[in-house]
């Protein structure tokens, strides 16, 4: 604050010109103070609506790095969450299962259903396996 | 002990510190807005008197009060007195200085020699408010005139530097701070705006 070391005329003036400049804050019109309640609002407003802009603006920053994080830690999880030498095996059984399930879902109206079609030809598939099994010896 | 914990917790979110909580931010608003309005009519009274236009004085109070609200309301509410101020002298001055440019530019145009700050003037500004009022007020009101007067005349740094010192009551280092420049400066800026006021209002008051 103001020294007090000061030559009395000079701290007059200081005190005197202070008062004034008080005085004249004191008497300003209500329609300025009026002007500056609105300006303060305005403000306060308008930092707050660019606080919340910013912060809408990282969303899109946030999503996609959590879209990446959250893909990664799936994918982590699928192929160490699985018992170990059954990833090749995974593959082959799922598609053994889809043509099973093609046969047992296959309704063609013209060769009957494939379970019947599979107990009618038995006779024939038991000769091919046969055939199978001696060709090499022959 | 993890290797984490030493790290800033801003680190963990993306493109700046974690927002507040929402009763914070509101605790900061009131706060702010208390701020504000505590200083509002002072730092226009101060823009006023070294612009002389006091709806360029308004913008100027609106412009810095939006400045600290958006980039230093999160600041310790300590700061916000000598930054507040440094913003506003510094609107001031870039006014000012885009006065003078027009100035220039406009003795350069034919026809147009006259000031543009005194064509945006109202001559009925200058009369005297004749509403009934007590002759004590009246001549405050004329002294007060006189010291706008000798303000004027100040340079801009000897200007600050009184305004600062003794309207806001600013210590040397604050108002170091809100000018920006060296303590030894401000003591030489108010000790020769002193001398100067007092040569000029010694003899009226």
């Amino acid at each position: 604050m103001i020294e007090h070391t000061l030559e009395p005329r000079q701290r007059e003036l200081e005190e005197r010109s202070r008062a004034l400049f008080q005085g004249s804050v004191d008497g300003l019109d209500m329609a300025t103070r009026s002007k500056l309640t609105r300006a303060r609002y305005a403000a306060l407003e308008a930092a707050g609506a660019s606080g919340r802009r910013a912060w809408l603006a990282r969303i899109p920053i946030w999503t996609s790095a959590a879209g990446v994080t959250a893909a990664a830690v799936l994918g982590f999880a699928l192929w160490f969450g699985t018992p170990a030498g059954h990833h090749g095996m995974m593959s082959a059984d799922s598609q053994m299962n889809l043509e099973d399930l093609d046969i047992v879902a296959s309704s063609d109206e013209n060769s009957g259903d494939a379970m019947e079609m599979l107990q009618d030809d038995i006779e024939f598939y038991d000769w091919a396996d046969k055939a199978a099994t001696t060709e090499p010896a022959a | 002990m993890p290797r984490f914990a030493t790290l800033n917790a801003t680190w963990m979110v993306w493109g700046g510190p974690a927002p507040a909580p929402e009763g914070a931010v509101l605790e900061q608003t009131r706060e702010l807005d208390k701020f504000l309005a505590e200083i509002e009519r002072r730092a226009f009274r101060m823009a006023q008197i070294a612009l002389r236009d006091p709806d360029d004085a308004l913008d100027v109070v609106q412009d810095a009060m939006l400045k600290l609200a958006r980039n230093y309301g999160a600041r310790p509410s300590a700061e916000w007195r000598p930054l507040f101020f440094r913003i506003l002298q510094n609107g001031v001055r870039d006014l000012q200085r885009r006065r003078t440019v027009r100035k220039r530019f406009m003795t350069w145009l034919p026809g147009a020699k006259e000031d543009p700050d005194n064509e945006a003037q109202d001559p009925l500004d200058n009369v005297a408010d004749m509403a009934p009022s007590a002759p004590e007020r009246l001549m405050q009101d004329q002294a007060m005139q006189k010291l706008e007067a000798s303000l004027r005349e100040l340079p801009a740094r000897q200007r600050e530097a009184f305004m600062l010192r003794n309207f806001e009551g600013f210590d040397v280092a604050e108002t170091a701070r809100a000018m920006g420049c060296s303590e030894g400066s401000v003591k030489t800026h108010y000790s020769r705006a002193v001398h100067t006021l007092r040569e000029q209002l010694g003899e009226v008051w």
